[in-house]
């Protein structure tokens, strides 16, 4: 073609090692050595198994930052997480006591979720001018203000029929089910984000939209399945919390939202979209977590823990622009 | 007295790996308009902010009036009568005119702000430069054109001796340029200095009486407007010989290939139609805001329309959406490389493939090593300066940039039409060029292409036939032998007075 002056263009990558190493993912992981390390020197009953048994409480949010971190990855955010988990865990408990089966009641509890998402991503999607901070602020209160007008003045239900919810509490060995659907839930995200074209939409949409739509990527498409897919979780969350505290109240869920995207953003997916892996929202949960467990098994005040992985995060956060500030400092 | 109110010597910038300056030298006479021209990445704009006391630069001395002076910072500047006005204007568009072209020094009585007085004054600038609209008018809703009236307001105001003006015309339209000119030539004759920065050789016909060129971060040399030809300026700037600007290839048309009839939106235009045949490059201009941009957004699907349809090979097409345009191999390189051509984030390689994943994917996953080798492929095919695909878009020059959306529309390999919505603004000579070679070998190729731009020499050199577009409407069509700069401006301005798209 034109005006060719034989320049090459290299295609081929760097050092992959190397950059896996130096990189935030790779600082993770020695963060998260060095959590257990601290936790097994504080604490003399913080074995594998000890940690896998109190797992299962903890684990549940870890479904809400699979899709928390794709919402992230599109720049928008999601803060009704924590009431959809609320209302899809409330609906369970009914549906089954209605004297449906545990198998279809656990079925309708997802699609209530996914539903309460797809409200979100429709609404988002058909009104693109509004911030999702506030659409999701407003779907928040009324879908916690539905709950709370479904369990009325009692506040509370429990499933009147434990059977199937103790099921899929079980365990293989030390490992509880849950366990192993977080870490197939975990790969499969992981993939898709990072290999798939799905994932690559993310980031160009979060990177930036005009140019995304204009390249011929279905914005409106990946940010409704985003949202749906949230809800879905967020579902799934909602009926393991149900088996893990055998009822549902109006407090289910509270906070979760903000669980789920401190554990992204200590990860390194920014919420200003176009960032981060999955990767390294998963070590970033399983740090926070880990943490977790660890201090309460000295007997610390949960409120002192909260306090401790709020400063954790902030460092998180401002640890790149430390370091970056400082090597520009240097060049000056 | 000196010869010279500015003077540089020797002056070397050095950032982190680059000599961005390299013993570069400069003058300017009393009352001269004098041009600084070179390709992007030449070190104009880092020259200017030298001189603007924005950088330091390491080695070097400067003389204002013969004085040699140190500029800490651009306060330093400010107070010696230096002002520059950039292209786009760095405004408040929330306040007014008057706040903006008072901004850091109103005036004040008693630490009160006199109001009355600074509207007054402003308008008395304005007045002076002819302009149309009120002190009081709030910035954002000035035209970009309006708004440098306000910075070139802000300057007078200042009463600075040497005024900058860096691209000024880039993003203005023909008679809006007119009026800039004229604003220059007052000043001038007010005895202020001026250096012009600019990528057109109108701008520097019109204006200057020298001319200074860059290249590589280095001084080439001064020359008298009148004495330089054109070629002789393009070898300085490039260092090669640009035998021809506008390459244009003799092409044997094909079948009709691409068709909009009666395209129409309330309020942007109305009654659109136009055809493009295999093989053939259509103009589309007119001044800024005539629709013509629009019109094809509405083509692509990109934005909505009330009324009209599209062809492509005879066929009726609906499209709804971009995804539609790209599938029906009707591509858009568009106008803003940074807000909607690429990710400017992202390296150039995932940028050119982003249309075209669906090539890459196996069993669900994306080929990342197929991509790779393609996107270097095409990147090559273009001659896009950079070292790895893997370079971040915003580290390129704005000529390679629109290289890379080139690439990115040449990897859609079902495309039949082209749009090309002012494919060379803000990209320098040589880049221009090569753009303009690569369109004519895609016309011999048969591909149909629609170049909207606003710039008259490459709609005269590279078009076979064009649509003059005023006010939302078609006004004019030219073909190739009757192009000629008065007759399409004539056109575009036939109907700026009378009927609207939104009438």
């Amino acid at each position: 073609m034109a005006g060719k002056s034989g320049r090459t263009i290299s295609a081929t990558p760097e050092n992959v090692w190397k950059k896996q190493i130096f990189s935030w993912e790779g600082i993770l992981v020695v963060i998260f050595l060095a959590v257990i390390v601290l936790c097994k020197l504080l604490s003399p009953n913080y074995t594998f198994v000890n940690v896998l048994r109190e797992m299962p409480k903890y684990l549940t949010e870890i479904f809400l930052l699979f899709p928390m971190a794709y919402i992230l990855m599109l720049g928008e955010i999601d803060i009704s997480v924590g009431s959809i988990v609320c209302l899809s865990a409330t609906a369970g408990c009914l549906i089954s006591n209605a004297g449906v089966p545990f198998g279809a009641a656990a079925v309708l509890t997802l699609l209530v979720g996914a539903a309460c998402g797809a409200v979100n991503g429709l609404i988002l999607v058909k009104f693109p001018e509004l911030p999702s901070m506030i659409i999701t602020l407003g779907t928040q209160i009324v879908f916690r203000g539905i709950a709370e007008i479904v369990l009325g003045s009692g506040g509370s239900v429990s499933p009147t029929n434990m059977d199937g919810y103790r099921m899929i509490a079980g365990k293989i060995g030390p490992f509880p089910y849950i366990f192993f659907l977080v870490i197939i839930s975990a790969v499969i995200f992981a993939v898709v984000s990072a290999k798939m074209k799905y994932g690559r939409s993310l980031y160009a949409i979060g990177s930036n939209r005009r140019t995304a739509f204009y390249s011929g990527i279905r914005v409106n498409k990946v940010i409704f399945i985003a949202y749906t897919l949230m809800g879905l979780f967020a579902g799934i969350a909602g009926l393991f919390l149900t088996s893990a505290t055998y009822a549902a109240n109006t407090t289910t869920g509270k906070g979760f939202e903000m669980d789920a995207i401190a554990m992204a953003v200590f990860g390194g997916i920014a919420t200003t979209g176009g960032k981060g892996r999955m990767v390294g929202g998963v070590i970033s949960a399983f740090i926070i977590i880990c943490l977790r467990i660890g201090l309460g098994q000295i007997n610390m005040n949960s409120q002192l823990i909260l306090v401790i992985i709020g400063i954790l995060l902030i460092c998180a956060v401002l640890l790149p622009n430390i370091t970056g500030s400082l090597r520009l400092k240097k060049r000056d | 007295m000196s010869e010279y109110v500015l003077e540089l010597k020797g002056i070397t910038k050095i950032f982190p790996g680059v000599k961005a300056l390299n013993q570069v030298r400069f003058q300017l006479r009393p009352g001269e308009v004098h041009a600084l021209m070179g390709e992007n990445g030449a070190g104009k704009s880092t020259f200017i902010k030298v001189i603007t006391g924005v950088h330091r630069p390491e080695e070097g001395e400067i003389f204002l009036e013969g004085r040699k002076v140190e500029f800490k910072g651009p306060r330093d500047a400010q107070a010696a009568g230096i002002a520059a006005v950039y292209q786009h204007p760095t405004s408040y568009p929330d306040l007014t005119v008057t706040e903006n072209i008072f901004m850091n020094h109103e005036i004040k009585k008693r630490g009160m702000i006199q109001w009355k007085e600074m509207n007054r004054e402003a308008q008395k600038y304005l007045d002076q430069l002819d302009a149309d609209f009120k002190s009081t008018a709030e910035m954002g809703t000035l035209s970009v054109a309006q708004q440098q009236m306000v910075e070139i307001a802000k300057a007078v105001s200042t009463h600075a001796k040497i005024v900058i003006l860096d691209e000024p015309t880039a993003a203005l339209t023909a008679n809006e340029s007119e009026k800039l000119y004229r604003i220059v030539d007052k000043l001038k004759d007010e005895g202020v200095s001026i250096i012009f920065i600019s990528h057109r050789f109108e701008d520097m016909y019109r204006l200057a009486t020298r001319v200074t060129v860059f290249r590589d971060s280095q001084y080439i040399g001064t020359y008298e407007v009148d004495k330089i030809t054109n070629a002789d300026l393009i070898r300085q700037m490039v260092g090669r010989e640009i035998s021809d600007l506008y390459p244009k290839p003799e092409v044997k048309f094909g079948k009709e290939l691409f068709r909009i009839e009666r395209f129409t939106r309330t309020g942007y235009f109305k009654d659109v139609s136009i055809s493009v045949k295999a093989g053939e490059i259509v103009g589309l201009t007119g001044l800024v805001g005539a629709g013509r941009t629009e019109v094809m957004e509405a083509v692509c699907g990109i934005t909505g329309f009330d009324e009209g349809r599209v062809f492509l090979e005879g066929k009726e097409m609906r499209i709804k959406n971009p995804t539609d345009a790209g599938a029906a191999g009707i591509i858009l390189l568009p106008e803003d490389r940074q807000k909607t051509g690429l990710i400017m984030s992202w390296g150039l390689g995932r940028n050119v493939t982003l249309p075209i994943l669906d090539k890459f994917i196996h069993k669900g996953l994306i080929d990342e090593k197929e991509e790779r080798s393609l996107a270097k492929q095409l990147l090559e095919d273009v001659d896009t300066k950079a070292v790895t695909v893997f370079d971040p878009a915003s580290s390129l020059s704005g000529g390679n940039q629109q290289k890379v959306v080139v690439a990115k529309a040449l990897a859609q390999d079902n495309m039949k039409v082209v749009i090309m919505d002012e494919p060379t603004k803000g990209v320098d000579v040589g880049a221009k060029a090569e753009i303009y070679q690569i369109m004519g070998e895609l016309a011999q190729k048969g591909y149909a292409i629609i170049m909207i731009s606003s710039e008259m020499p490459e709609i005269i050199g590279m078009c076979d036939r064009v649509y003059v577009m005023c006010s939302g409407r078609v006004t004019g069509e030219l073909p190739r032998a009757e192009l000629a700069q008065e007759k399409i401006l004539e056109y575009a301005m036939e109907k700026s007075a009378g009927k609207e798209a939104t009438a």
